[in-house]
């Protein structure tokens, strides 16, 4: 290749679909540099709000134009990768909003890494969701995770945050590890780590399969799908709460949008093998649930729940569902719909929780209708949605998974994928049950005391969520005609 | 002869490779990883790729191994003999043995696949070769161009957060505790 070539590689459509990137990146070096400043220091959440919201508009203008593969084919910024880059975007600035203010005066010292760190992280899930090569996947899944590794850890003070962060590490690294070696022997069989050849070559013989089967093994670790679901709930649990909404959305949507564009390597004989691994997932997770008294806790079980159910949209698709494109709909509405309402969910826990773990838990939630009503009006409407109560965003999402399955023409999955969403509300429901028809214990009613204004952004935020969990129920057309 | 010397040194990485693991002190580790790191290097020159060689040499045998040998020297890690008869010996070895028959589980699948698959072979354009600065560039600022840049930022970050991690919190100072 000489240099004449290499200059055609960064042509005009190159250079439109790898600006939000650069946005991003360029925004979060500013606000690095503007902690050199302690002048600067009440600039710092303006740069954060503006470089997400720059980078939010720049893919949606990509979203518009389409600049398509670019990259020599490494990269593709088309509808659907726009539309991911959208939601990342969105749930990043979510657990921003949420996270403001949540750290104890004596932890916000480290507010500015913080900030950093977060930032990062929508660079990473993009370069997930628009990977079309192997290499150019792995170096988004690090830029997204280890930052998350750190946040897990954030609250140095206290030992389950330490634990959570550690057993995240771990797990995570061992998790990159097996990814690599997927690679390295798809590599060796195809020649190439380019999707589009590796597609082109087609997946043959046992090293291939070998390979194929590691690289599913560790995006099952992201998205926590069984049996990789075990670091969950003690993850979830143990870091901040808006860090576990950003995992609970961000993560599970780009590692989602890879596993759509990667999924061709599976051989569609293990359509029925998803379908009973995705299966298996949702029943953990929901009776998992059902067995917790902490809120923190029981959302976590219900993400691998979710996590479940949107890969029963991949053995759809490896079944063959004749509607093309109808996977990533799904996979898109129903991601585009836990992504507000997980969000929400958890930024609510984050609002009410002041200090200590106990906040977390189900009893303290006991008679939050009289004290805080719109919280609880707010919390339920979340927990339907969750749980998949038609007029919210939930509900269709769950339908339009169940109605590819059909589609595909398994039937049993999708009926017991039903029943199982069922099972799901005994836990919903028990919050709501909680707050609106159990009374407080006087201790909590005495210790809780009303927040004041620095509550404004993560009201604020989830306020957009309640309205978008709505919106996405009653007007669904709005998003479906729009999609890709 | 080449032949020869690739399976020799083979057998060599993979023995240096299980010293790491089972070696007692973690100094005897360190340097079974170093003479891994060396086999390793040797089998890329075998293969022609020189810088690859060099490269393996100088950042991991040079680099990163002498900083794991002044981690251990600097901790004082010379002996892990304490550490080991404090933990609970049974769940260890349980644990030992279920990742050591995972490990081998995935070496036979791994091996079992190689042998009965068809290598596509690498491909390489006449008259340009893999090894050689000029290809390698090519490769990292064409095609993998984004990776190559993204791979800055993950730099910062990683950076970023181990200073978040590591950086001491100091109680009761205006600024925030930025010394």
């Amino acid at each position: 290749m000489n240099p004449q070539d290499l200059l055609q590689l960064f042509d005009e459509r190159a250079i439109e679909a790898v600006r939000p990137l650069l946005a991003l990146s360029a925004g979060l070096i500013i606000l690095l540099l503007s902690g050199v400043f302690d002048g600067l220091k009440a600039l710092r959440g303006p740069i954060v709000v503006a470089t997400l919201l720059f980078g939010g508009w720049l893919t949606a203008s990509n979203f518009v134009t389409q600049p398509g593969v670019v990259l020599d084919g490494t990269y593709s910024a088309d509808r659907a990768a726009s539309a991911w880059g959208l939601l990342f975007v969105v749930a990043t600035l979510l657990a921003w909003l949420f996270s403001h203010h949540y750290y104890a005066e004596d932890e916000r010292p480290f507010q500015l890494e913080h900030d950093v760190l977060m930032l990062t992280t929508p660079i990473g899930m993009m370069l997930m969701g628009g990977a079309q090569n192997l290499i150019v996947f792995f170096v988004g899944l690090e830029i997204l995770s280890i930052p998350l590794y750190a946040l897990a850890s954030f609250r140095r003070s206290r030992a389950r945050s330490v634990e959570a962060g550690l057993k995240y590490f771990l797990l995570g690294a061992f998790a990159a590890a097996f990814f690599l070696y997927g690679s390295s022997l798809i590599y060796a069989a195809t020649g190439t780590v380019q999707l589009a050849e590796i597609k082109a070559i087609g997946i043959h013989g046992p090293l291939a399969l070998a390979g194929v089967a590691l690289l599913m093994a560790s995006l099952f670790f992201k998205i926590s799908v069984f049996p990789f679901h075990l670091w969950v709930p003690d993850v979830y649990q143990g870091s901040p709460t808006p860090v576990t909404a950003l995992m609970a959305t961000g993560t599970k949507a780009a590692a989602f949008a890879f596993l759509l564009n990667a999924m061709f390597m599976l051989p569609a004989k293990a359509a029925v093998l998803v379908a009973v691994v995705a299966l298996v997932t949702m029943a953990l997770g929901n009776l998992g649930a059902l067995a917790q008294t902490d809120v923190k806790r029981m959302l976590a079980y219900s993400g691998i729940a979710h996590a479940g159910t949107v890969l029963l949209v991949v053995a759809g698709t490896l079944a063959g569902d004749p509607e093309s494109g109808g996977a990533l709909h799904a996979a898109l509405f129903y991601m585009g719909a836990y992504v507000f309402t997980a969000a929400g969910a958890f930024g609510l826990l984050a609002l009410l929780e002041r200090d200590g773990e106990r906040f977390t838990s189900l009893e303290s939630l006991k008679g939050l209708a009289h004290r805080r009503p719109v919280v609880a009006a707010a919390l339920t409407l979340f927990m339907l949605s969750l749980g998949g109560i038609p007029a919210t965003g939930g509900f269709l999402g769950k339908w339009m998974v169940f109605s590819s399955l059909v589609r595909a023409g398994l039937i049993w999955p999708a009926v017991i994928g039903a029943l199982l969403s069922v099972i799901a509300l005994g836990y919903y429901l028990r919050v709501v049950i909680a707050m609106y028809m159990q009374p407080a214990s006087d201790r909590d009613a005495a210790t809780q005391s009303v927040r004041g204004a620095s509550a404004m952004p993560a009201t604020l935020a989830a306020g957009v969520c309640a309205v978008f969990v709505l919106v996405m129920g009653v007007l669904p057309s709005l998003f479906l005609d729009r999609l890709p | 002869m080449a032949e020869i010397l690739f399976y020799v040194l083979s057998a060599a990485a993979l023995l240096f490779g299980l010293g790491v693991v089972l070696a007692k002190s973690p100094m005897m580790s360190v340097l079974s990883l170093l003479g891994s790191f060396f086999c390793l290097a040797v089998i890329y020159l075998l293969a022609g790729f020189q810088f690859l060689a060099a490269a393996q040499i100088l950042v991991y045998a040079g680099a990163i191994l002498v900083l794991f040998l002044f981690v251990i020297m600097l901790l004082n890690l010379g002996e892990l003999g304490a550490i080991a008869e404090r933990s609970n010996s049974f769940l260890d070895s349980t644990a030992a043995r279920i990742g050591a028959v995972i490990a081998v589980g995935m070496g036979v699948v791994g091996l079992a696949a190689a042998s009965r698959a068809a290598f596509q072979p690498v491909r390489v354009e006449p008259g340009k070769g893999l090894d050689g600065l000029e290809a390698i560039a090519t490769e990292l600022f064409g095609r993998y161009s984004l990776a190559f840049e993204a791979a800055s930022i993950l730099l910062l970050a990683t950076m970023v957060a181990v200073i978040a991690l590591a950086k001491r919190q100091r109680r009761g100072l205006k600024n925030g505790g930025r010394a």
